[in-house]
């Protein structure tokens, strides 16, 4: 029989974890917006609203270091990172879009090269995934062959309920044992109404033809029409809980520093440019080509899988009006 | 907010009319550019499959230029795709701009640092009324509560030196100035309160960058803060690189900004980044009584030197 939990109990365990010395990460109000950070007690939980950044950054921060260096008279020590000391996390709140996006990149984080950093956080982090009850004309996570009720990447899976309170499906065996460590906070309710789920409004995209299109049309003016407006910055990339390219720097001085992990995006101009000063993909509608074609081709043929979760947070933040979605039906109706 | 201010919130400032009729005006001129050869394409926008979204488009085709709107939505300043950040759009030939006052000061700015001739460009010029802010609820139309903060305080409604202007511009009500209220809240902090101020607020840069690339005065090809062979500023998203970061954005747009918003309004970290550049708009007014307005010019105070300069600010 499914479990339920009610909010304040939900509160309590985030108490109870935060009280353990768990990390505890989940959608809380900072200023003007809702942000996926450490919370320090369940009342902290701000579910209302879209968070304005994916989850993505509680495996794969925005910036990290990755190893230290230091200067002495004897040479230069290197001091690696130790990954062991990442803290045990729980995500807690996480959309359905966001949650779903990680076990995606794991195929690209231990693929040729294992990223310790990206796994090591991931197996020690616990995803409690809620579905969502409400979405905007931007969400189209149903159109990518997922939904608000999705439970991909969860390893709890919460759905709020009629009269209050969540009903509680256990996915894994992270999850089996983070409600069984806090039985007490959850209880047996036979007969639970769930809210109704929010109904994302676009249709189903076909994404074989779409990939289909895309794997024979790399040159074609489709790309110029949709992307000369393209403003090249990195906000979708940065916002997406699936884009993951990123740039190493040493930075520091010269007696001491850091060498960095942090984000990049193929939006930038410098991307791609090469020591030499070509750059192969010299103008914008190549680089926005590449955003598509990275998420619909290069990432099926790769892993099978398709790099992009219909989250919508791209769609809302970029600045000259670029929708993602509508280049999707674009390409479907070619 | 008082009691009264918030009666109008919901208000709607402008009738229905006169955003179709600023279309169809934008619509005719560009058809008529194109037709005739004009141009070789009309910068503009379209509508968005979303409510109350628009988005830039370079109109090549009388049948494009047919789909030509201006709406609340119309936020972006098109004077970008004038830059040689974006080649790819200003080597197309000769283009118009549909140019709202704020565009055409950046227009005018572009000019100015010799990045484009005046007889090189169309304007339509926009009667305008006023845009959407940031985060305004777009099923709403233009209201109190919708409209973005430059347009409370704007100067420009009325657009000049434009080649057509499109629209008339309809009776526009007097909004509280709430980017002058909040520069002045900030003026009266001390140093300590506007230091802690602003390091919340860069705390959140991601470094995506969205505000370098939507000025149209950042059009330099290699940006300081790309460099990393030495590097200039931390890359990386930081309190050091991104302070560093912004500082050196607000001294760069200094004397040049055209208080277009723009970069503010694109930040995903919702960093008020305008009133930054309207700070440094006053304190060169203040100490050199210049301003970056709708004629070109071709030396602005922080690019050229003179003997007389006052130096007592230098300390
Ligand atoms: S591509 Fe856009 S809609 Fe898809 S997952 Fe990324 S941000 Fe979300
Ligand atoms: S698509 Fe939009 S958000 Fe993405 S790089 Fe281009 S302008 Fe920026
Ligand atoms: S600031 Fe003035 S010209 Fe610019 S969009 Fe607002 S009303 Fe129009
Ligand atoms: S747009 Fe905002 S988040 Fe992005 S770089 Fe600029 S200030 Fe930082
Ligand atoms: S700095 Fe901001 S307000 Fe000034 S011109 Fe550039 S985008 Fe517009």
């Amino acid at each position: 029989m499914p479990k339920t939990i009610t909010e304040q109990n939900l509160n309590s365990l985030i108490d109870a974890l935060v009280q353990d010395g768990t990390r505890v990460v989940g959608p809380k109000r900072a200023g003007t917006m809702t942000v996926y950070e450490p919370l320090s007690a369940g009342v902290e939980l701000s579910l209302a609203e879209m968070p304005r950044r994916s989850a993505k950054e509680v495996f794969f921060p925005v910036c990290e270091n990755i190893l230290s260096f230091q200067r002495t008279e004897q040479g230069t020590t290197v001091t690696d990172v130790d990954v062991c000391t990442f803290p045990e996390t729980v995500l807690v709140g996480a959309r359905p879009c966001d949650a779903a996006a990680a076990p995606v990149l794991d195929a690209v984080f231990s693929w040729d090269y294992r990223d310790e950093f990206f796994l090591e956080r991931r197996k020690k982090t616990t995803v409690i995934g809620v579905a969502c009850t409400k979405c905007d004309d931007a969400c189209f996570c149903t159109a990518v062959g997922l939904s608000p009720a999705e439970t991909r990447g969860s390893d709890l899976f919460l759905t709020p309920l009629a009269g209050g309170g969540y009903v509680c499906q256990v996915v894994t065996d992270k999850g089996e044992a983070l409600v069984d460590q806090h039985s007490q906070l959850f209880a047996d309710t036979p007969s639970a109404t769930p809210q109704p789920l929010a109904e994302p409004a676009a249709g189903q995209f076909d994404l074989k033809r779409i990939k289909a299109w895309l794997d024979n049309h790399f040159e074609s003016p489709f790309w110029v029409g949709i992307s000369e407006r393209c403003a090249g910055c990195g906000a979708c990339a940065f916002l997406c809980p699936a884009c993951h390219c990123f740039d190493i720097n040493d930075e520091g001085t010269e007696k001491e520093g850091h060498r960095r992990k942090h984000w990049d995006a193929c939006a930038f101009g410098k991307f791609t440019n090469h020591a030499s000063g070509h750059n192969p993909r010299d103008a914008q509608p190549e680089r926005y080509r590449n955003r598509i074609m990275h998420k619909f081709k290069y990432y099926d043929d790769k892993f099978g899988q398709t790099l992009c979760t219909g989250c919508g947070r791209c769609i809302r933040a970029c600045p000259v009006g670029i929708d993602i979605a509508a280049i999707l039906d674009e390409i479907q109706k070619q | 907010m008082n009691k009264t201010a918030r009666k109008h919130d919901s208000a709607v400032l402008v009738d229905e009319g006169y955003w179709s009729s600023v279309s169809q005006a934008i619509q005719q001129e560009a058809v008529r550019l194109l037709e005739q050869g004009a141009v070789a394409g009309v910068v503009g926008y379209i509508a968005g499959r979303r409510t109350g979204t628009a988005m830039p488009v370079v109109a090549a085709t009388p049948d494009e230029a047919r789909q030509l709107i201006f709406s609340p939505a119309c936020v972006n300043n098109l004077a970008l795709y004038f830059t040689k950040a974006k080649k790819e759009v200003s080597s197309k030939g000769k283009l118009a701009i549909v140019a709202k006052g704020c565009d055409l000061r950046a227009l005018a700015g572009l000019m100015g640092e010799s990045q484009l001739k005046r007889e090189d460009v169309y304007i339509i010029g926009i009667a305008c009324a006023g845009v959407y802010g940031a985060h305004a609820d777009r099923s709403q139309p233009l209201c109190d509560a919708t409209i973005a903060r430059k347009c409370r305080e704007c100067t420009v409604h009325e657009p000049t030196g434009a080649d057509a202007v499109a629209g008339t511009l309809p009776a526009l009500q007097k909004l509280e100035p709430l980017e002058a209220q909040e520069l002045a809240r900030l003026e009266a902090m001390t140093p300590q309160e506007r230091w802690a101020f602003w390091k919340e607020h860069f705390s959140r840069c991601i470094r995506c960058l969205a505000c370098r690339q939507v000025c149209p005065f950042c059009f330099c090809e290699q940006c300081l803060c790309d460099r990393n062979r030495p590097q200039s500023v931390e890359t990386t998203p930081r309190p050091a690189g991104n302070t560093a970061w912004h500082i050196v954005r607000a001294m760069h747009l200094a004397g040049r900004c055209g208080g277009c918003a723009e970069c503010e309004r694109v930040c995903p970290m919702d960093i008020p980044l305008n009133l930054l550049n309207r700070k440094m708009a006053k304190e060169l007014k203040e100490l050199y009584d210049y301003e970056a307005g709708l004629t070109p010019q071709e030396k602005g105070p922080l690019t050229e030197y003179k003997e007389d300069d006052d130096e007592s600010f230098i300390k």
